[in-house]
């Protein structure tokens, strides 16, 4: 599995959401789902996924699915792009 | 019940935030954040500060010994305000055992975000370890379901209503708040380790 796909697997278990849901401009607080609760589910589900440990100011900063990628390329995550 | 002098003399550190008491210096922007819509909807008392009741407020509240208030900093800018408010009668904050607290997030960039946790935090944090603090007590309006879901994440409960439901009163005690708040302490803790791009 890619890390594409790792990764909306990751927002679909821990969001609720529908796989086609996950696109990049998937903006935190912008469905119930995401709310900062769940937020807190991501990040967890993110780090056991890809195996990081995020920075608090990339967890506060994780504001939507295109940021999401970017902050874990940080992390030598890369999405093929 | 009033002080000489101002009575926030407590500065404090924890989970990426600074409190810093409020002062006279915070009053416009306090104002500015307490009229703006986002944060005005919320409040129990939705009318316009005007520039002289700002004023009012901040002469009257710092010698207040019944409740503390601060301006709330995040990466070097001002993102809010938070206070705590004794609920007994004659009995300062710092020795209170039920206390009701406040929040608001004025910078639009972190309303809603998971950073608005910091502060209450930090501030739980002083007055149940620091201060004589046994019970928070919250009211809350019914429709502003954003807060009752942050305030049940700190692990607060709902123990009522007031004022025909329009109002939920919820509690939190200081084990259901070290049970609820373990992870995201966790994450609000961490220290800047890993490369940054």
């Amino acid at each position: 599995m890619d890390n594409q796909q790792k990764l909306i697997d990751a927002f679909t278990q821990a969001l609720g959401i529908e796989a086609n849901a996950v696109t990049d401009e998937l903006t935190y607080n912008t469905i119930p789902q995401w709310d900062s609760t769940a937020h807190m589910v991501l990040v967890a589900e993110l780090e056991n996924t890809f195996d990081v440990m995020l920075d608090t100011d990339d967890i506060i900063d994780m504001s939507s699915v295109a940021q999401a990628k970017l902050i874990l390329q940080k992390y030598d995550v890369n999405f093929g792009q | 019940m009033i002080s000489d002098t101002p009575v926030n003399q407590y500065s404090i550190n924890a989970y990426q935030v600074s409190l810093e008491p409020v002062s006279d210096e915070h009053q416009t922007l306090l104002r500015e954040w307490r009229n703006s819509p986002a944060v005005r909807e919320h409040m129990l008392s939705q009318s316009f500060i005007s520039e002289e009741q700002q004023l009012a407020w901040y002469k009257q509240t710092r010698i207040d010994p019944k409740q503390l208030h601060w301006v709330v900093g995040y990466r070097d800018k001002l993102i809010g305000s938070t206070n705590v408010k004794s609920l007994e009668t004659g009995v300062p904050v710092t020795k209170a055992r039920l206390l009701e607290p406040g929040l608001y997030i004025g910078e639009p960039r972190y309303q809603g975000n998971i950073v608005a946790f910091a502060p209450t935090l930090a501030m739980y944090d002083y007055c149940f370890e620091q201060l004589n603090a046994e019970c928070f007590r919250a009211l809350v309006k019914a429709t502003n379901t954003a807060a009752l879901h942050y305030n049940q994440k700190l692990g607060y409960r709902q123990v009522g209503t007031a004022q025909q439901g329009v109002l939920c009163t919820l509690e939190l005690t200081y084990d259901d708040y070290v049970q609820s708040t373990q992870q995201i302490k966790q994450f609000l803790s961490r220290q800047r380790t890993t490369k940054r791009g």
